[in-house]
């Protein structure tokens, strides 16, 4: 059968069901990359301030945060007096 | 069902496995004027070496030596190389000959025609977490696998994927393709070099050291992407809050020398590179504390001793003491309860992060691949050198060689020199079928 080039993903989707835990993971990441985004508009904040606000564990922000970062969202600020915590900012271009 | 689809193909030698030792190999082999197909079954070749920061006892960027030796191999006439590919079975048909059967798993990518723009990652609205950063940070489901992969790339990780289309519909060259499948391939071959390299311990059979309970206990390879160019994080940072760490611990001998875990043996590396990550890290955060708790320090290389010295030098605390247990407190901080051995008294210590130098074990399931002849393992599941004193690459197979940590713990170097020693062994064999 020839598929069209381009618009195959239609043709695995009739062959293969997309499994309901890739769609869970990604309507858990949709809430999280909308709360932390959310909370960064009102103002740069470091970890431990994004886990307050948003009620999660650190290391959860820390991993989505990071995430983000690497996706482009978010961009590093500055470090805190004691050197410990930095920022973390809405990209200023995305 | 999967439609069989077998393809015959004809080589002098077989490479499995395309990490540095394979790598090495192959190259030589190639240089000699013998085909070679490399067979990775990762998406990329350059094996655990491409993804580390920088190299003992010299302090060179692992990247800067890696990635030159990969694209020679990429660009070589006489290599062809399978990622993403395993042998499921190897039949000596006699001397001089094997028939192997070669899995090429689906990539979903058209490698040739992929230019690694990076937009189907942009556009994936998916995130899993990347395997190639060990876990810190996530990934997308349409991905290159790391920017100096070897293709550079794009693949799709099927099994995370929501089949939503939006990559392929921003490929410029069109190269995502959601309709190939597996394909197998008979390989005719005259030699085979196995070259499957090891795997990390995996520190949860310690649960006293709390790893993943406790998110700033780490393990040395998530320390190693901690410390690379290529880094998960903006700079050192602990997991659990972004804290950047000022008083760092390293436990020697994580699954090494250790009978309760299953692994009497040493792993020969885990002590060097953790005097290389405390002297990086030196330099990274200079205001930190690394504290290195150790049985013994075998700095058996060449420069190795000067190296540790060196490390002594910059202010790396060297504590000889056998941890016992790992507690937290609330902060994330960690108490580390160790045995002092040189004053004979059980102690606590502070630390902000820990990482554990997790050891090497063997990479099993290439023994189960011969079929008609039995791939012999050491006792410690390595595979086994027949004459290791006279031709150390030789198998208890004739015609089949082995080549860098596949036989044993070993660093890089020596990987290096192994992965030399299998081309020439294979060579001589290759040549004794012209003699005949």
């Amino acid at each position: 059968m020839e598929v069209e080039k381009g618009k195959t993903a239609k043709y695995l989707k009739e062959k293969r069901p997309v499994s309901e835990q890739a769609k869970e993971e990604l309507k858990k990441f949709n809430k999280k990359k909308r709360a932390l985004l959310t909370a960064l508009k009102d103002g740069e904040k470091t970890v431990p301030q994004l886990a307050k606000v948003l009620e999660l564990e650190t290391n959860e922000v820390m991993y989505q945060l990071m995430s983000l970062l690497k996706y482009g969202f978010v961009e590093t600020g500055e470090i805190d007096d004691m050197d410990e915590y930095f920022t973390y900012k809405i990209k200023s271009n995305g | 069902m999967m439609q069989e689809n077998i393809k015959t193909l004809e080589y002098d030698v077989l490479v499995v496995g395309g990490g540095i030792a394979g790598g090495e190999s192959a190259l030589n082999l190639a240089n000699l004027g013998y085909k070679v197909l490399l067979v990775e079954k990762e998406l990329s070749i350059g094996g655990k070496m491409i993804l580390l920061s920088k190299v003992f006892p010299t302090l060179d960027c692992a990247a800067c030596i890696t990635t030159p030796k990969v694209s020679e191999i990429a660009r070589h006439p006489n290599i062809t190389v399978f990622t993403g590919a395993e042998p499921l079975k190897i039949s000596k048909k006699g001397e001089h000959k094997f028939d192997a059967l070669v899995l090429q798993k689906p990539r979903y990518v058209d490698v040739d025609a992929c230019t690694g723009c990076q937009l189907c990652e942009e556009a994936c609205p998916v995130s899993v977490s990347d395997e190639y950063q060990y876990g810190l940070v996530g990934r997308k489901a349409a991905y290159i696998p790391f920017s100096i992969a070897s293709p550079r790339a794009a693949a799709i990780d099927i099994e995370s994927c929501i089949l939503c289309g939006a990559c392929e519909k921003v490929c410029p060259p069109n190269c995502i393709d959601f309709t190939q499948t597996e394909i197998k391939y008979l390989v005719k071959i005259k030699s085979v070099i196995t070259a499957t390299g090891f795997k990390l311990f995996d520190p949860l059979k310690i649960p006293r050291y709390g790893y993943e309970k406790y998110k700033n206990v780490i393990t040395s390879m998530q320390m190693e992407r901690e410390l690379a160019p290529t880094r998960p994080f903006n700079t050192v940072l602990r997991p659990g809050d972004g804290k950047m760490p000022d008083n760092i611990a390293y436990v020697l001998c994580t699954g090494s020398r250790d009978k309760s875990v299953g692994n009497p043996i040493c792993s020969q590396i885990c002590c060097m590179y953790s005097i290389k990550q405390a002297q990086l890290l030196m330099g990274a955060l200079p205001m930190a504390d690394v504290t290195i708790y150790y049985l013994h320090i075998r700095a058996f290389g060449k420069g190795f001793n000067e190296f540790y010295g060196q490390a002594q030098d910059m202010g790396v605390e060297f504590m000889k003491g056998k941890v016992g247990k790992i507690t937290e407190k609330e902060n994330g901080n960690l108490i580390l309860r160790y045995e002092d051995i040189e004053a004979g008294v059980v102690k606590e210590a502070e630390h902000d992060m820990v990482v554990l130098s997790v050891g090497i074990l063997p990479n099993l399931g290439m023994e189960e691949v011969f079929d008609n002849e039995r791939l012999k393992l050491d006792p410690f599941n390595f595979i086994d050198q027949a004459d290791i004193l006279a031709s150390p690459a030789k198998t208890s197979i004739e015609g089949v060689f082995v080549s860098g940590t596949a036989s044993g713990p070993m660093d890089i170097p020596d990987s290096i020199l192994s992965g030399g020693a299998a081309s020439a062994e294979a060579t001589s064999y290759l040549r004794k079928e012209n003699t005949i």
